[in-house]
């Protein structure tokens, strides 16, 4: 029996603390949101950041849209809580609201 | 190819901005956005009204939009 793919993701984010999902992998981000986003969490001292490349998987690229709410990629989640797009990161990230919400979850 | 100018009516057309700037290569948008809507919302309610406005747009169209969104009372205490 094939598992809801919407199962699927609520599982990636609730077994991991942090999770991108991004065009292509964090060693070779396929678009510039995507890379931002890794450097954002980089530049946050990220640690266990699971990635997760949509391009591998059409389910999840389509499923995780529906899921957020949200028509667009990269999308971060922290502790199960989606954060937002690459615009809402860059804005915490300047604000300086993004580096103690990766902290507590790394 | 869709222009700066549609992608602002596309997003005038479905939210009440009081201030609406976007600029873009056809491609790549970006927009300032000021909407009494946006008031009391998280910064991803604010992002999520403006993709309701575009609605199927921002799939089939609109490659990527980069957004700034605020409530008059941030966009006056900015």
């Amino acid at each position: 029996m094939s598992q809801n793919i919407h199962d699927v993701i609520r599982q990636q984010v609730t077994e991991n603390p942090i999770v991108l999902y991004m065009k292509g992998s964090a060693q070779f981000p396929q678009c510039g949101f995507s890379a931002r986003a890794v450097q954002i969490l980089k530049a946050c001292e990220a640690k266990s950041v699971m990635t997760v490349d949509v391009l591998q998987d059409p389910a999840i690229r389509q499923g995780i849209k529906e899921f957020s709410n949200w028509p667009t990629i990269p999308q971060l989640y922290i502790k199960g809580e989606f954060i937002g797009g690459s615009d809402i990161m860059t804005e915490m990230f300047q604000s300086g609201e993004l580096q103690p919400l990766v902290a507590a979850a790394s | 190819m869709v222009t700066p100018e549609q992608v602002r009516d596309y997003i005038a057309a479905g939210l009440a901005c009081d201030h609406l700037e976007v600029s873009g290569d056809g491609a790549h948008f970006e927009a300032v956005i000021v909407a009494a809507a946006f008031s009391g919302k998280s910064r991803i309610q604010q992002h999520q009204l403006v993709y309701a406005a575009l609605g199927e747009r921002m799939r089939e169209e609109i490659h990527a939009l980069s957004m700034k969104t605020f409530s008059p009372e941030q966009w006056a205490a900015r």
